[in-house]
């Protein structure tokens, strides 16, 4: 009986640290590779940073210059992409999550726009060309920013939708139970509850966009020059690396990975700023 | 006993459906004023339904419906025209799990007042330091009224809940088994502060707990799948209940 | 008792285990008062001796039952049914305790009273002889009552009491005659009297446990009311 019990313990015990090894292994090969980009990264693009870098435009092959045009084009077209997709993504998710409560409806939007969320880039880049550039006659910041806002729409919908979701029915029932009205139960006391997952949302889909390509060569395609026009082709940073990276000069190529550099710190910050809100939001 | 009591609430002809699931069947009932009611029976026997007809809970959620008569002081609380957001500023509600709105422990009891009230900051702190007097809870958080009331225990978040209820002067009281979330010792404050409050306002009460309902009621009713099978005077439903059905609840006699 | 059993089966056994506890102390006391009365018919000065001696044996099953009872109110907290169960046993053995004591003084007045008995009027103690019959009747039927907590029987019997009073009331009147009649028959008269008085008592604390089978049963406590009432009252139930 009892050597019985020990056997079988004793291979559960083996069971549980070849399992455990495992786990660890295949751990250590994801990070590995995670290590090893950003290590290359870090490494190719220090070597291409200075004070230049945010001063000076986009060079022609052969002279010296930096990525100003194209972290200021980026920078507003995110921005104008945020300014969309914020508000239209925070009350379609709040439609979701207080108001179509079992509704089939919600149902469906919650499929599309899942839909959305993991349609591949290059689809809406193409949509925007189709639906705004050739209309148009030519690229624009405006539509790069158009596109990326769609990128940024499900993002937010899905986290506003799931963060209210996770607001207990019972405080919302509690603020009710006071006599208070719908609306004012969901700003104070919905949106204060969920705030900081909707901020996390909002800061995680600007990362995303953040490093999109693919829609913006539809779109913006890139300028050369410093430009802050939103009607004409913009310079971005994700752009400018894709063309620089594959160019011939080694110039460029240094200035892609530097610009590659500061894309992936940007995006650490983004996931830090975010990480550091959740851990805010735990104590509760 | 004492003179006979004055009625705040009387239940006639009550029907609940959940979607085609006919939860209460035929209630009758006459909750006296300021006096504690406790609403026991065994899980599913429609006692937190019941007490979530007296503030049109029920009635957020699609598919759930009320027919009969719920009378506050007269007046039909099921009736069309009744102003939902005004039954229940006059009918309070705490629930199973304390619930504090995620704001500090001021804002936490001014919300309620702000929605009927535009009152100067001196009248609102002396509103905020009354309700927490009431809910025995003043003592505790003075120094830290501005800081959260997700920080508080249990307990304390529970009788927050409650001083939150009485800050906005409802006339009823619902609790929806306030302690099953807590300890011994944050149960016995609750239903201390429920024998206090029984002097202001009425008081319903949803509990699992027989003991507790002995020890915080005046009245009790027993429910059995869906239906009043007892209704009275709670020392009389626990010392010598009427009917069988009661008697074996009481007594543990249930499977 | 008819009723379901509880979802706690420990609690079924502790209730019945007490139960059984009072009953049989209700057999050991009817089995003192009956061997006190036959110690005074007989003049057996070694059983009245072995009466004395058993009392304690009653006190100490009402020690043992009051405890258990207690024990049950702290852990069970036994409501409705349960609780007058429980109040009701609690009570019973008061007055059983009382019907001990009674037995042992009778005992022990026939100890006092010694050989001088023999030379007394058997008269004396005819009276003595019925109302002891009638008194342990009494309290068999009374125990029989509690029992099955029959509240139908335990009317009868309380209802019983008033018979036993009129035959210590007659009893008393005799004795008195004796006393005039002869002034050196007051010492021998005047300890039956307490025997009687005593016999009395014991139908007394019988009618109590009979009120208490009443409240147990039908929840009405009917003690202090005329008997007509607690009839009317029981069956209005």
């Amino acid at each position: 009986m009892k050597a019985a019990g020990n056997a079988r313990y004793l291979r559960r015990r083996v069971w549980n640290i070849f399992n455990l090894g495992m786990a660890m292994a295949t751990t250590l090969f994801g990070l590995f590779w995670l290590v090893w980009i950003l290590w290359t990264t870090l490494s190719y693009g220090a070597t291409a940073f200075n004070l230049e870098l945010f001063t000076g435009d986009t060079p022609a092959p052969g002279s010296i210059g930096g990525l100003r045009n194209a972290f200021v084009g980026s920078l507003l077209m995110i921005g104008v992409a945020v300014l969309i997709g914020t508000p239209v993504g925070i009350l379609a998710g709040t439609y979701l999550a207080e108001f179509a409560q079992g509704r089939r409806l919600a149902g469906a939007i919650r499929f599309f726009n899942d839909i959305l969320l993991s349609a591949p880039s290059i689809v809406i880049g193409l949509f925007i060309y189709a639906v705004v550039v050739v209309p148009m006659g030519h690229f624009s910041g405006l539509a790069g920013a158009l596109s990326l806002a769609i990128l940024f729409l499900p993002v937010v919908l899905r986290t506003t939708d799931e963060m209210l979701g996770l607001v207990p029915s019972t405080m919302r029932e509690a603020a009710l139970a006071l006599g208070a009205p719908h609306w004012k139960m969901i700003v104070q006391v919905s949106y204060r509850a969920a705030r900081s997952g909707i901020l996390t949302g909002v800061l995680l889909a600007v990362a995303r966009i953040s490093g999109e390509t693919a829609p913006l060569l539809f779109t913006a395609l890139s300028n050369q020059f410093f430009s802050t026009n939103l009607d004409q082709p913009i310079a971005n940073v994700p752009v400018v690396i894709f063309q620089f990276a594959m160019s011939p000069y080694p110039e460029w190529q240094h200035l892609a990975w530097a610009g590659a550099l500061i894309a992936a710190m940007a995006v650490l910050v983004l996931s830090l700023v975010s990480r550091f809100l959740i851990k805010d939001r735990s104590p509760r | 006993m004492p003179e006979p009591q004055k009625t705040k609430i009387s239940v006639r002809h009550l029907d609940f459906f959940y979607g085609s699931n006919h939860s209460l069947r035929d209630i009758n009932l006459d909750v006296p004023e300021r006096q504690v009611t406790a609403f026991i029976g065994p899980s599913g026997c429609g006692k937190s339904t019941l007490l979530r007809v007296f503030n049109r809970m029920y009635s957020l959620y699609p598919g759930q419906r009320a027919t009969g008569e719920v009378l506050l002081d007269g007046d039909n609380v099921l009736a069309l025209g009744m102003d939902v957001n005004l039954l229940r500023a006059k009918v309070g509600m705490v629930f199973q799990k304390p619930t504090p709105f995620p704001m500090s422990i001021y804002d936490n009891i001014a919300f309620g007042i702000k929605l009927y009230e535009r009152l100067r900051k001196v009248e609102m702190d002396e509103r905020v330091e009354q309700a927490l007097r009431q809910a025995a809870l003043w003592e505790e958080v003075k120094d830290k009224l501005k800081t959260s009331g997700l920080g508080l225990s249990g307990g304390q978040q529970q009788r927050l809940c409650i001083a939150r209820a009485v800050a906005v002067k409802p006339e009823v009281i619902l609790l929806d088994e306030p302690t099953s979330a807590l300890d011994p010792i944050a149960t016995l404050k609750i239903e201390e502060l429920v024998s206090e409050l029984r002097n202001h306002f009425t008081i319903l009460i949803v509990t699992h707990n027989m003991q507790q309902a002995a020890r915080v009621s005046d009245y009790t009713a027993f429910m059995y799948i869906g239906e009043m099978v007892e209704f009275g005077p709670t020392n009389q439903l626990f010392t010598n209940p009427s009917k069988k059905q009661t008697e074996d609840y009481i007594t543990g006699r249930y499977g | 008792m008819d009723k379901e059993p509880h979802i706690s089966q420990r609690f079924d056994e502790e209730l019945n285990a007490v139960h059984a506890l009072v009953l049989a102390m209700g057999g050991v006391v009817e089995e003192q008062i009956s061997n006190a009365v036959k110690a005074l018919q007989d003049a057996d000065a070694d059983l009245a001796r072995e009466v004395v001696a058993r009392d304690h044996e009653v006190n100490g099953y009402e020690v043992q039952i009051e405890e258990e009872c207690i024990n049950i109110l702290a852990m069970r907290q036994p409501a409705a049914g349960d609780l007058r169960l429980v109040m009701t046993l609690i009570k019973s053995i008061a007055d059983l305790e009382r019907m001990g004591d009674k037995a042992s003084k009778i005992a022990d007045m026939v100890l006092a009273m010694g050989h001088g008995t023999r030379n007394a009027n058997p008269a004396f103690l005819r009276d003595v002889g019925v109302m002891a019959d009638y008194a342990l009747n009494m309290l068999r039927r009374a125990m029989d009552a509690l029992a099955r907590a029959d509240a139908e029987q335990a009317v009868a019997v309380a209802k019983g009491d008033e018979v036993l009073n009129q035959e210590y009331r007659s009893a008393l009147r005799r004795l008195i005659t004796y006393m005039m009649e002869d002034p050196r028959t007051i010492t021998p008269a005047i300890d039956a009297l307490f025997i009687a008085k005593a016999i009395e008592r014991i139908g007394d604390h019988a009618r109590n446990i009979c009120e208490y089978v009443i409240y147990l049963a039908k929840g009405k406590n009917v003690r202090h009311l005329p008997l007509d009432e607690v009839v009317k009252s029981i069956q209005g139930k």
